[in-house]
C-alpha cells in the first residue's frame, strides 16, 4: 500500500519508455504522443507518491537513497514537462523517460525503507529544503548537458552535411542553445540556495557553517565553475558550442560531488550506521 | 457489380493532355452528377488535381459502361474521345481499390508523399456525396482510403524529408535558427533559384528581407518585387552582421566572401549562428568558412545531395506504405465478398439458427421432464418460427437481385442483423 502510487508512476513512466523506444525505431508521432501522456499520467502519479510517502510515512522526504532517487527522478520529468512545452520534439522524452525509470527502480530495489528511525541529524527541517534545492538544482544541470551534448551532435551533423534521421530527431540548435540559456542561471541560482541551506543545516546539526569537508570543497569548486560558466554566458556572450562544452564538464563537476566525493574521499556527508546507499545524492 | 478506377495522370498523359481533361465546373457537384447519370453507373466520384482527373465508379456490367464513360467525359469536356483515350487507365477490382488507397496515401503522386492530395481526395468524395452519386460501396471505400492514408503517414516517414532544394534550405534555416519569424535574410546577387529560395524563406519571416547587387539599381527592383530593402555591395560586411540567413548568387568569379572577412563579421556577432547559402556556380563564398565557429555553409551541390538522399528515402518508406495499401485492400475486398445475396441468406440464416439453440440449450433444464415427442414438438415449433421469420427478408433479399439499388439493402440488412464481418467492420469503419 506503501507504494502504490509510485507503482502506477513507474508502471507508466515504463509504459511512456517503450512508446518513445517504438517512436525512435519507426518515426511514429502518434506514438510520441502516446508516451507524452504517459509521462503526464506518470508525472501526476509520482507527485501524489511523494505526497503520500511524506503524509503517511512521516518520511518527509529525501532523507533515504529511495526518496531521493525518486525525488531526482520527478525533479527530470517535471524539466521535461517544462521544456516539452516550449519544444515538442520527443527525443527528450526518449532520454527522460527511460531515466526516471532506471532511476526509480535503483531507488527501489536498492534502498527502499519502511520505517527505520533517522539518524538524529537528518532530523532538521533544513534537511529537505537544502536537498530538493540541490537535486532540482542538479536535474537542471543534467538536463543542460543532455541538451549540450545533443548540441554537439547536431552541430557537427549540420557542419558535415549528413541531414539523416539523426538529424531530424534531434532539436535544432537554437532550442538546444535556449535550455543552455535559460537553465544556466536557474541552475545557478538553485545550486546557491542548495549551499546555503546546506550551510544552515550544518549550523543547526554541527554548530558551524562549513567545515571544508569533502563535499563541501567540491560543491564550492561546482559553484565556482557554474558562476563562471554565468559569467562567459551573459557578459562574454559565449553561446552554441563552448556553451555546450562547458554545460557538460560542468556537470561531470557536480556528478563527482554528487556521487563520487562518498566513494573517493568520505568525510561527513556520508552517514554510517544507516543504509549504505543512503544519500548518494550527498549533500 | 464491379468497382472501377478510369483516368489519367502525370505518368500516362503529358501536361498537354491534363489540362485539357479537368473536370471543369464541378463545384457544385454537377459533373459528378452527369458521371452519375450514365447508363450503368451506380456510384461515382470525380477527383481532379493539377496532375490527375479519375472517375471511380461501381457498375453492373463495367465492361459495358466504359465506352459510355469515356464517350461522356469527352461530352464534358468538348472532345473527342479519340484525342485522350490513349493516355487513360482503366483498373477493375481489387486494382481500382488499390489505386484509390495508393492515390489518397500519396504513393502515386509526382512527389512522392505530397500532403495535398488527401484534401483533394476527400473535396471529390464531398462534393459527390453532397450530389448524392455515392452509397454503401464508396461510402465504404472512401472511408478505407482516409484510413489507409492516415496509417501511411503516421506509420511511415513517406512525407517526412524535403524534396525540394527551397524546402531543404527553409528546413535546414529552422534546424539551425529556429523559430524563423524574427530572423532576417539578406539575398546578395540575383537569381532563378535564388529567388525562389528567398521567397520560400521569406514567406517564414517577418522582418523583410535585404537585397543586396553590384549595381544598386538592380537591388532596388528585385527589393521592391520582394517587398525588401536594397543595399549597396560595398555595405555587405556590415548586412553579415546583423543577418541570420545568407543567399548569394553572384556572377562573381572570385568568392566575394571569405574567411578573413567572415571572421571579423563573427566576432562581431558574438558568434552568433549565421548559416549561408551559396547558390552561385562559380562559388560565392570561399568553403573554409563552414570550419569557422557558428558558421554553417551549404552549396547548392550540397542541397542538391540532400534533396536526393530524401527522395531515396521516400522510395524506401513508400515500400512500407505499399504494404500497408495491400493490406488494407485485401480487407476491402474481402468486405466486398460478403456483399452478395446468397452469403447473406446464408448468414441470417445461421444467425437465427443459432439464436435458437443457444436458447434451447438455456432452458434444457427445464424440459427435463419433456419426453421424446414433445422434444421434437419443442425443435419443430421453434424452427418454424424462425423460418417464418427469415422468409419475408430471404425473398426481399432474392428479389432485389437484380435491383441497382441491391448493394444498399444487403449492406442494411447485414447492419441490422450484425451478420458475419459486419459487426467488426462496423466498429472499424469509426476509426477514420
Amino acid at each position: 500500500m506503501d507504494l502504490v502510487f509510485f507503482k502506477i508512476a513507474l508502471a507508466l513512466y515504463l509504459g511512456a519508455s517503450a512508446a518513445y523506444l517504438v517512436f525512435l525505431l519507426v518515426s511514429s508521432e502518434s506514438r510520441a504522443s502516446l508516451g507524452f501522456w504517459f509521462a503526464v499520467g506518470g508525472f501526476v502519479a509520482h507527485t501524489l507518491s511523494i505526497l503520500h510517502r511524506a503524509i503517511f510515512s512521516g518520511f518527509f522526504p529525501l532523507a533515504t537513497a529511495f526518496d531521493a532517487l525518486s525525488a531526482f527522478a520527478w525533479v527530470l520529468v517535471g524539466i521535461f514537462l517544462l521544456v516539452r512545452y516550449h519544444d515538442p520534439s520527443p527525443i527528450f522524452g526518449s532520454i527522460v523517460a527511460p531515466l526516471a525509470s532506471v532511476l526509480m527502480i535503483f531507488g527501489w530495489t536498492l534502498a527502499y525503507q519502511v520505517k527505520e528511525p533517522l539518524i538524529p541529524i537528518l532530523r532538521s527541517s533544513w534537511l529537505p529544503v537544502h536537498v530538493m534545492f540541490a537535486l532540482a538544482g542538479n536535474g537542471v544541470f543534467a538536463f543542460m548537458a543532455v541538451g549540450g551534448l545533443m548540441y554537439l551532435f547536431q552541430e557537427r551533423l549540420i557542419k558535415t552535411k549528413r541531414l539523416g534521421r539523426l538529424h531530424r530527431l534531434l532539436p535544432s540548435l537554437a532550442t538546444l542553445d535556449t535550455i543552455n540559456r535559460h537553465g544556466l542561471p536557474f541552475g545557478f541560482f538553485l545550486l546557491t540556495l542548495g549551499i546555503i541551506t546546506g550551510a544552515f543545516w550544518a549550523s543547526s546539526a554541527w554548530g558551524t557553517y562549513w567545515t571544508w569537508d569533502p563535499k563541501e570543497t567540491w560543491s564550492l569548486v561546482t559553484w565556482f565553475a557554474y558562476a563562471g560558466m554565468v559569467h562567459q554566458r551573459m557578459v562574454l556572450g559565449w553561446c552554441g558550442k563552448r556553451a555546450a562544452v562547458l554545460a557538460i564538464i560542468g556537470f561531470g563537476l557536480v556528478m563527482f560531488s554528487f556521487v563520487g566525493v562518498n566513494a573517493l574521499l568520505g568525510g561527513h556527508h556520508a552517514f554510517q550506521g544507516a543504509n549504505r546507499f543512503m544519500l548518494p545524492s550527498g549533500f | 457489380m464491379e468497382i472501377m478506377v478510369i483516368g489519367l495522370n502525370h505518368s500516362t498523359a503529358p501536361v498537354e493532355v491534363r489540362e485539357r481533361i479537368t473536370f471543369p465546373g464541378d463545384d457544385d457537384g454537377a459533373v459528378t452528377r452527369m458521371i452519375g447519370d450514365v447508363e450503368g453507373v451506380e456510384e461515382a466520384i470525380v477527383f481532379s488535381t493539377c496532375n490527375r482527373a479519375e472517375v471511380l465508379l461501381t457498375a453492373a456490367d463495367a465492361g459495358k459502361s466504359e465506352e459510355r464513360l469515356i464517350r461522356s467525359i469527352g461530352e464534358i469536356h468538348g472532345q473527342d474521345p479519340s484525342t485522350f483515350r490513349s493516355y487513360l487507365y482503366v483498373r477493375h477490382g481489387a486494382d481500382a481499390v488499390q489505386h484509390v488507397f495508393r492515390v489518397a496515401a500519396s504513393l502515386d503522386s509526382m512527389v512522392l508523399g505530397e500532403p495535398q492530395i488527401l484534401g483533394q481526395v476527400k473535396e471529390g468524395y464531398r462534393r459527390a456525396t453532397k450530389a448524392r452519386t455515392t452509397g454503401p460501396i464508396l461510402n465504404r471505400l472512401m472511408h478505407r482510403a482516409f484510413f489507409a492514408a492516415k496509417r501511411v503517414r503516421t506509420e511511415t516517414g513517406v512525407g517526412s524529408a524535403a524534396v525540394s532544394v527551397a524546402y531543404v534550405a527553409v528546413e535546414l534555416a529552422r534546424k539551425i535558427l529556429g523559430e524563423l519569424r524574427d530572423q532576417s535574410i539578406l539575398l546578395v546577387g540575383a537569381g532563378e533559384m535564388a529567388e525562389l529560395a528567398a521567397r520560400h524563406l521569406n514567406n517564414q519571416v517577418d522582418r523583410p528581407i535585404v537585397v543586396a547587387n553590384r549595381t544598386y539599381e538592380n537591388a532596388c527592383i528585385l527589393a521592391e518585387e520582394l517587398h525588401g530593402l536594397p543595399v549597396g555591395m560595398e555595405r555587405l560586411e556590415q548586412q553579415l552582421i546583423r543577418t541570420d540567413v545568407v543567399i548569394t548568387s553572384t556572377g562573381s568569379c572570385d568568392p566575394i566572401i571569405g574567411t578573413a572577412m567572415l571572421k571579423n563579421v563573427m566576432r562581431a556577432r558574438r558568434y552568433r549562428p549565421i548559416f549561408l547559402i551559396d547558390i552561385a556556380i562559380p562559388r560565392d563564398v570561399d568553403p573554409g568558412v563552414n570550419e569557422i565557429d557558428s558558421v554553417y555553409l551549404y552549396n547548392i551541390d550540397d542541397l542538391q545531395a540532400v534533396v536526393a538522399e530524401n527522395v531515396g528515402e521516400r522510395r524506401k518508406e513508400a515500400l512500407s506504405g505499399e504494404r500497408i495499401v495491400s493490406e488494407e485492400t485485401e480487407k476491402f475486398m474481402h468486405w466486398t465478398k460478403t456483399l452478395d445475396a446468397a452469403p447473406t441468406i446464408v448468414a441470417l440464416k445461421e444467425k437465427l439458427e443459432h439464436i435458437r439453440a443457444t436458447e434451447l440449450a438455456r432452458l434444457n433444464g427445464k424440459f427435463a421432464d419433456l419426453d421424446h415427442s414433445q422434444r421434437e414438438a419443442l425443435e419443430s415449433v421453434t424452427r418454424q418460427i424462425i423460418n417464418k421469420i427469415a422468409h419475408d427478408p430471404i425473398v426481399f433479399l432474392k428479389k432485389t437481385g437484380s435491383h441497382g439499388k441491391q448493394n444498399v439493402y444487403l449492406d442494411t440488412v447485414q447492419r441490422i442483423f450484425r451478420l458475419n464481418g459486419a459487426a467488426e467492420n462496423q466498429d472499424e469503419s469509426e476509426e477514420p
